[in-house]
């Protein structure tokens, strides 16, 4: 018995209870009162008991909540807060000293992830939608947190004419009085008044079972509201907080500065428009043909978007005329020609011999390089690896021309990419940062979470086939690998990558502080995925096995259409959370010395002249946004689990 | 007829594919391959690493654990080692001490959340659930940093900085408590606890076999901690009298000095090949059925083969790669009795335990925690409760799974054999949701013990600390980063040992 296995279990048992209650129909709403007497003060258990302890319960929980919340609003809207100094340094958090002329680009970026967000938006199938009562009871829960949040915070100190605040003799600020304090925060008054009308309009409007039963299409609906609040930049007086190399601009009752406006109001309109346009292709006959593209294009945003987009490559053009594109279309033509003779019917054993053959030989070629015997482009002994790959799951595609096809189409789609993103990214960049990395901030935690669990999952599951392998010597260094990994903190690994790695390399390879952290963040990680695949793979059972051997499949193919399709859906909600744990893991970028989001919060902001040892706005700022990435994260898992059907065989 | 299926048979045989395309050589052929090409990169790594280091003038080897590191660490057993051994050590149990505050406190805390998540209540159903999200969606390393600036911002520490003065000071130095510390008598103290727990163990099966042929509420439990509640009052007492023990301790580390080395390597080899032999038996046993031995696939020969080249392999090991491991073996567990027979000794008749309050240390103007109380400095407190907290709601989680997971069945037969809701809780459900829970929550512990080595972010000396500090001296990578995977694969194999022993016992017995 496997621990992973027994955490998949209760993830999965957890999921799909949380996963049903989003199924169950809403319950029918009760009067207050008497949901008050169930839910608050234990009534209709039938014991006086428990009444009297849910009452208890209920009191002291919610002392505890009131005063949590007052400290929590105290805190944020103390006088001595200098939030100016995380809206000031929005772009530093996000990007880092990415520099503004090219600043265009890290728009682009945004704007090809809202395109594709708005593609898969649209093309998504939608469940029923938000029916009113949860419209509703959302408004009223805003709604009553801001008006009570407004009661209960206390009052603002009264300033001098010179903007300094008024001290009594103990040296505590001298608080407006209780009517004054009700009276002066006017926009969150219409905020919160606003949200209870709504409410209790839809409320009172709809009956109970028309509350129930009337939905509102959830993307829309969030469109609408994304909508409202990127267009608040065009009417509502965020602040003008912008911080040059003059030093910073602080424009408190003003809109936001224009390089703002344009660009959001512009990545809306991307994305409502890639919205639509999902929205057109959904009806279609071909929208699983559409998905399926646009989750490929996903996969290869992260590449695009950092190496082209942001990277801004220098190409030099006559060397890719010279060597680089002689060599793709050599792959690309020559291969294809092999892969094609490949997969002629009655091709027999000499089709395994040659794709070993071929294996083998990619395999030399890095021998080769260490040895020095002959040199070759990484590229070239990588495209000779896949070759021999595809020859290898050739026979699969032995048929008439048309499914002999797909492996072509594919292996040159596949060439094309590779070699064009390999070329791109072996040019120098056209971005001038004072640091060593062009990335920084937010965007260095997102694309190496990103690119961590793009690298580790192949390298994972390899790992988790290799663990419930009948070969005793795969399984045997999978478990070694897997359980020297998962008994390291990563903390150990990120330092002996960040500063040793270099000296295991040979002559002449190096590894830049970034990619050798990000390469352990990929052994890792891939440790773990590993455990969570082999949980999905073992809840295979032995029939499908039998089965497959009784129709005399190849263990190749017993793998790719039997044991991995099904392993893999069963694993989804543990490989979720991986992602989460991935992506909170990044934070530890910071110690080993790369200014990712937390540490330009911990240790840059505090420096900056302006706003010396500034340091717990800026944490409760970041936490801000890990909580929203990782919640929507888990949040979305649920709902993949209830359409994967996960456990409902 | 018999004659020619026997034939076919035979030709069958004789006619063997080519070996290219025989299934157990390919397998094997392929095996053997890339364990061949796993070896060859990691020799070809090391032998780059053991060159770039000969060029920076860098020498690979343990001395270092002998020599003075020249550093000081804060909060731990010793301020200032000796030796850069010792200052691991002063890492390691640092490390093994925030683990085991932690598992204990978080077990506690998760399970208290895990019970609120799942309360009628909607009160404290929500708040519950809201704790778990903070906790559960941000990372670790933030939360303390969190923590460590909220502390960072208490009042300043004095006399009257509170809560509870002169007991309990939670300030901008930390937390201050009350310290339990071991005194003279322990030891002695700790046997009459052991005779205690035995003599209690005996009443204990007694009652529950009066218990379980009467019916009678028998409370063996109770009487078990009623026996050596007893012991515990008489030993505070009487302890002095058990100091003869120590010379058991004297007599045995006067025993292994006489030990020749060269005993204890043929010893450990013996051991390692019959342990071998046994094994290898026991595999053969397993295979027997009645009608004989069953044939053996070449799965099998690869295993029996496997162990035995591993107890050749480590005799040779205990021979000719490490001969010092039987001296160092020697000697450090002649030293240990040696220290068990001081502390067991004569003449120490103090108290067992004592205890401190926490005192104030006056350095100039500044008013500090004492040595006398516990002192949580601010960075180990903050470490502390973030860890607790985060590991907590993942507990929580664990838990409200394992209460889910046991079927609606036994609740309802609980309520219709009339049990009360805590003893319903008490008695059917939890137990069996302890059983579900208990693996992930081993997980969790393993989790919460490599997550003491972010006490780097804020200078606490754990031993991922201190390793860095000797490795950044030094440049003895390999061996600190070796030294770090060791103890917390120790850790690890530790944990999972004290979890697997308890869902073994805890396992349904199936009938």
């Amino acid at each position: 018995m496997s621990m992973s296995q027994l955490d998949a279990e209760t993830t999965t048992i957890l999921a799909k209870l949380d996963a049903d209650k989003a199924l169950r129909p809403d319950e029918p709403s009760l009067p207050v009162g008497e949901w008050m007497g169930k839910n608050l003060f234990g009534m209709g258990q039938g014991s006086p008991w428990a009444v009297v302890r849910s009452t208890l319960l209920t009191v002291l929980f919610g002392l505890l909540a009131l005063f949590s919340y007052r400290g929590f609003l105290n805190f944020v809207f103390s006088e001595e807060r200098r939030w100016d100094a995380v809206r000031t340094n929005l772009r530093l958090l996000f990007t880092q000293a990415y520099p503004d002329e090219n600043y265009t680009r890290v728009w682009v970026t945004v704007a090809i992830v809202a395109a594709l967000a708005g593609l898969s938006l649209g093309l998504m199938k939608v469940g029923r939608g938000l029916s009113m009562k949860r419209i509703a009871t959302w408004c009223f829960a805003w709604g009553g947190l801001i008006v009570v949040g407004i009661l209960l915070r206390e009052a603002s100190a009264l300033t001098n004419a010179d903007g300094s605040i008024q001290l009594d003799v103990d040296k505590q600020p001298i608080r407006e009085g209780f009517i004054d304090k009700l009276g002066e925060r006017g926009t969150w008054w219409v905020l919160g008044l606003v949200l209870l009308v709504i409410g209790s309009v839809i409320w009172f409007t709809l009956g109970d079972l028309r509350r129930r039963t009337t939905f509102v299409p959830a993307i829309p609906f969030g469109l609408v509201t994304l909508g409202l609040f990127i267009s608040s930049v065009w009417w509502f007086n965020w602040g003008n907080y912008t911080f040059t190399d003059d030093g910073f601009t602080f424009d408190p009752g003003n809109k936001v500065a224009g390089s703002t406006q344009m660009p959001w109001t512009l990545i809306f309109v991307v994305l409502l428009v890639a919205y639509l346009i999902g929205q057109f292709l959904l009806r279609s006959e071909r929208a699983g043909t559409f998905r399926g593209v646009v989750n490929g294009l996903w996969l290869l945003a992260p590449f695009v978007t950092f190496w082209v987009v942001l990277r801004g490559p220098v190409i030099d053009w006559s060397h890719v005329l010279s060597t680089h594109l002689p060599m793709a279309l050599g792959f690309i033509v020559l291969g294809g020609a092999l892969l094609w003779f490949l997969t002629q019917p009655g091709i027999g054993e000499k089709g395994r011999i040659i794709a070993v053959a071929l294996i083998l030989f990619a395999l030399f070629n890095w021998l080769a390089a260490f040895m020095g015997w002959y040199p070759m482009l990484q590229k070239a002994r990588l495209s000779f690896l896949f070759l021999g790959l595809a020859a290898a799951i050739a026979p699969n595609f032995i048929g008439d021309a048309k499914q002999r096809l797909k492996l072509i189409y594919g292996w040159v789609g596949f060439m094309t990419i590779f070699h064009i993103l390999v070329t791109i990214i072996n040019t120098p960049s056209s971005v001038e940062v004072p640091t060593e990395d062009f990335a920084g901030g937010f965007m260095i935690t997102v694309y190496v979470a990103v690119f961590t669990m793009i690298f580790s999952f192949p390298l994972g599951v390899v790992l988790a086939l290799a663990r419930t392998s009948r070969l005793p010597l795969f399984r045997m260094l999978s478990t070694v690998y897997i359980e020297v990994i998962r008994g390291v903190p990563l903390i150990t690994l990120l330092f002996f990558f960040s500063v040793f790695v270099n000296l295991f390399l040979p002559e002449g390879m190096e590894l830049s502080g970034l990619a050798a952290v990000t390469v352990a963040f990929v052994l890792f990680s891939a440790a773990y995925l590993a455990e969570n695949v082999r949980g999905g793979l073992q809840a295979i059972r032995r029939g499908q096995y039998e089965a497959s051997d009784a129709l005399g499949l190849t263990t190749v193919q017993r793998t790719m259409f039997i044991v991995l399709p099904q392993g893999l859906r069963v694993s989804i909600p543990p490989l979720v959370g991986q992602v989460i744990a991935t992506f909170k893991e990044t934070s530890l970028l910071a110690i080993v010395g790369v200014f990712d989001f937390l540490r330009i919060a911990r240790d840059v902001i505090p420096a900056q002249t302006e706003f010396l040892g500034v340091k717990q706005e800026n944490l409760l700022f970041i936490s801000a946004v890990y909580f929203i990435v990782s919640y929507s994260m888990s949040k979305y898992s649920q709902r993949l689990e209830k359409q994967l059907g996960v456990g409902e065989r | 007829m018999p004659d020619t299926a026997e034939t076919t048979l035979a030709s069958a045989a004789a006619q063997r594919p080519p070996f290219y395309r025989d299934a157990t050589v390919v397998k094997w052929l392929v095996q053997v391959a890339t364990l061949i090409l796993v070896l060859f990169a990691m020799f070809f790594l090391a032998s780059q690493a053991g060159d770039n280091l000969t060029a920076k003038g860098i020498k690979t080897g343990f001395d270092f654990l002998d020599v003075d590191p020249g550093i000081q660490l804060n909060g731990g057993i010793d301020d200032d080692p000796a030796t850069g051994g010792r200052a691991l050590w002063v890492g390691m149990v640092n490390t093994i001490r925030l683990s085991i505050g932690g598992i204990i406190a978080a077990t506690i805390l998760g399970i208290f959340v895990g019970v609120a998540r799942l309360s009628n209540n909607w009160m404290v159903n929500k708040i519950a659930s809201g704790f778990i999200e903070y906790m559960r969606n941000i990372p670790l390393l933030v939360h303390i940093i969190v923590f460590f600036a909220v502390l960072g911002g208490l009042n300043k520490f004095t006399a009257d900085v509170g809560p509870i003065n002169g007991w309990l000071h939670i300030s901008n130095k930390g937390v201050s408590t009350p310290r339990a510390f071991i005194s003279d008598g322990f030891y002695q103290w700790a046997v009459f606890l052991l005779i205690g727990a035995i003599a209690g163990r005996f009443v204990m099966k007694k009652r529950k076999a009066k218990q379980d042929a009467t019916g009678a509420e028998t409370y063996p439990l109770g009487s078990f901690f009623g026996v050596v509640a007893i012991f515990a009052i008489v030993g505070w007492f009487l302890h002095p009298i058990f100091g003869w023990v120590g010379s058991i301790f004297q007599t045995i580390a006067d025993v292994i000095d006489v030990i020749p080395q060269s005993a204890v390597r043929v010893a450990l080899s013996l051991i390692a090949i019959a342990a071998a032999v046994w094994w290898i038996r026991r595999f053969l046993d397993s295979r027997r059925t009645p009608a004989g031995l069953a044939k053996l696939t070449d799965d099998d020969w690869f295993r029996m083969i496997f162990a035995g080249v591993g107890a050749l392999l480590a005799a040779v090991f205990f021979f000719i790669v490490w001969p010092g491991f039987s001296s160092w073996l020697l000697n450090s567990s002649r030293d240990l009795f040696e220290v068990a027979a001081n502390k067991f000794g004569d003449g120490r008749d103090g108290l067992p335990l004592g205890i401190n309050r926490p005192d104030i240390a006056q350095r100039g103007n500044f008013a500090n925690p004492g040595p006398a109380g516990l002192n949580l400095d601010t960075g180990v407190a903050a470490l502390f409760f973030a860890i607790v907290m985060y590991t907590a709601a993942f507990i929580a989680e664990i838990v409200r799974g394992g209460i889910l997971a046991v079927p609606k069945g036994q609740t309802e037969a609980a309520q219709a054999i009339g049990l009360r809701r805590s003893t319903m809780l008490r008695r059917i459900i939890l137990p069996q949701a302890f059983r579900v829970s208990l693996p992930p929550l081993g997980n969790q512990y393993l989790n919460l013990t490599k997550n003491t080595s972010l006490a780097i972010a804020v200078a606490y000396t754990d031993l991922v600390q201190v390793g860095q500090t000797i490795l950044n001296q030094s440049g003895k990578s390999l061996e600190v980063f070796a030294i770090w995977m060791l103890f917390y694969l120790a850790c690890s194999l530790t944990i999972s040992a004290v979890v697997n022993f308890f869902n073994v016992r805890l396992a349904i017995v199936e009938r």
